[in-house]
């Protein structure tokens, strides 16, 4: 079963640095920590892989940092991809604005990262609030990519997941990183993957708690006030895109997706089974093959969008099929779809 | 030089000359906030937002109160002209830019506060393996969480309506307090072996 070695190999990623009681510094020893600079901010960034290779960029969710893409890196470059990660402005090594960062500003550091990537192919991939970055690029600069895939995202702030929005903020102003933490985990991930780590939840939000700052993640969270609804920009999109939605995401359900899937032309949604929202941190090897699989697939001229609907496997390799004919993708139960 | 304190002694506890270099800086950052809040409540509130003043003038002593019984406290010659460079740093100066000597000097206190709420991080400094009900430790994760919970009041401030006439001076007096304030910090670990993240803007 996939979920199993996944489990295992994050939890002990996670122990393993925790108990080293390493900083995100000090993650890779001996490698060096190279910046972009915009305007008087530093962006930390990682370029690994083949130089020629196309490229992965992976942008992070709001309490993610690079690292996080550890797995991804391994497996991206065994498949002949070089990948570029990065910390957004007020995460991680990067620096963080003391009272505004704008979304504005992240899009502009990851076009200072693509920028460095000379002229080969870029796929762009970005989960939940990294994934919106990905979007807002994509609408700006799309001409650069050759390929985009939003993971667990949004376009829209409907009630619900502005009033979560809103909670989360306010659970982390009384409580601290360490209670949004408490809050986000059982959002994130599956109760497969909690249960053996139950006993040692400290330990595994430690790394997160040392590298995320209150004021920061305040200030990401609040570059949403004036947020805009993307939607009506999604169709200038022309890129091929891959959407990924965990099947029991609550937080950024299948109709957010839904929104993507309809308004990007070139677009297909994939369902991740038995996945949350942070899938990416719970099932990378077949995310990780899912990434490949579209990037070679677009390179070699197979990748057909066409707005379709397909079940992603349960292990790497193996067959994606499409979402059974005639049935509604946007309910938990099997309803027959009804023609509009 | 680690980013934790340390090595920790026998019971796990956090060295006493690491304790009393920290305990010495927080004191002296929080007791120069807990004076200019004291100054600037009025025997009679007149407006709501100085319930505010109230509750920042009294965790602020808390937090003095706090670490002056939590530390284990041994002779630390230096500390002596540190502070001096200390309590220098937290004097008022009106910030740039605003022409109102009173608005001014209220956003110095509140870019102050927000430097001392947000960017000193004591219970980030306590390693995994330290002996969890160790008075030191436990004082040192109350004063983190109840900063962020006293930034707040900064941060509306800062962010609110009143001052986006002003938003240029107050970002770049904001930066300009984070960098003073870290290099502070910075320097006062560094003498008790422990090394802090720097960042770009600050000054070597």
């Amino acid at each position: 079963m996939l979920g199993g070695d996944a489990v295992l190999d994050l939890t002990q990623w996670i122990l393993r640095h925790v108990s080293e009681g390493m900083k995100i510094k000090n993650l890779l020893p001996g490698r060096p920590m190279p910046f972009l600079t915009h305007g008087s901010y530093r962006i930390r960034y990682e370029l690994d892989g083949p130089e020629r290779g196309p490229t992965y960029v992976l942008v992070n969710g709001l309490t993610q940092y690079a690292e996080l893409w550890d797995a991804y890196r391994n497996a991206l470059i065994a498949r002949h991809f070089r990948v570029a990660t990065f910390d957004l402005l007020g995460q991680g090594a990067s620096d963080k604005p003391e009272l505004f960062i704008s979304q504005d500003d992240q899009v502009a550091a990851l076009s200072l990262l693509i920028g460095e990537l000379g002229d080969g192919p870029v796929f762009l991939g970005g989960i939940s609030f990294g994934g919106l970055i990905a979007l807002r690029y994509a609408i700006v600069h799309g001409k650069r990519l050759a390929g985009l895939v939003p993971m667990s995202c949004f376009a829209e702030l409907p009630p619900q997941l502005l009033l979560i929005g809103n909670a989360l903020r306010t659970g982390m102003i009384l409580g601290g990183t360490s209670y949004l933490q408490d809050l986000l985990l059982p959002m994130n991930v599956s109760d497969q993957w909690l249960k053996p780590v139950l006993d040692k939840l400290d330990s595994v939000k430690r790394q997160g708690w040392l590298v995320n700052d209150v004021f920061a993640l305040q200030n990401l969270m609040e570059s949403f006030l004036d947020f805009q609804p993307l939607t009506p920009q999604l169709s200038s999109i022309g890129v091929p895109t891959m959407i990924l939605n965990g099947e029991f995401d609550f937080l950024t359900p299948r109709a957010l997706h839904e929104t993507l899937r309809l308004g990007i032309p070139s677009s297909s949604l994939v369902i991740i089974p038995n996945a949350y929202h942070a899938f990416t941190l719970e099932k990378p090897a077949l995310t990780a093959d899912l990434l490949a699989r579209f990037a070679e697939d677009v390179l070699a001229g197979r990748w057909r969008g066409n707005k379709a609907v397909w079940i992603a496997p349960e292990d790497p390799g193996g067959e994606l099929v499409p979402f059974p004919a005639g049935y509604d993708h946007l309910r938990a139960i099997p309803v027959q779809r009804t023609t509009s | 030089m680690s980013e934790f304190f340390g090595p920790l002694d026998s019971d796990n506890g956090v060295p006493a000359h690491q304790q009393t270099r920290v305990a010495a800086f927080l004191i002296s950052a929080h007791g120069a906030l807990a004076r200019q809040f004291a100054f600037a409540l009025p025997m009679k509130l007149e407006s709501a937002w100085q319930t505010e003043l109230n509750a920042q003038f009294y965790r602020e002593s808390e937090i003095v109160s706090l670490l002056l019984r939590a530390t284990t406290w041994v002779p630390d010659l230096t500390v002596g002209y540190m502070a001096a460079s200390w309590e220098t740093a937290w004097f008022p100066r009106p910030v740039d830019g605003i022409a109102d000597q009173s608005l001014a000097l209220a956003v110095d206190l509140a870019t102050r506060a927000h430097a001392v709420h947000a960017g000193i991080r004591p219970a980030a400094l306590l390693p995994a393996e330290v002996y969890a009900h160790d008075p030191f430790a436990m004082a040192l994760r109350r004063v983190e969480f109840e900063s962020s919970r006293l930034l707040q009041a900064q941060i509306m401030l800062l962010k609110g309506p009143n001052l986006v006439p002003f938003r240029d001076a107050v970002v770049s007096a904001l930066a300009r307090r984070h960098a003073e304030v870290r290099k502070l910090w910075t320097e006062a670990l560094e003498g008790v072996g422990i090394t802090a993240p720097r960042r770009s803007d600050d000054k070597p």
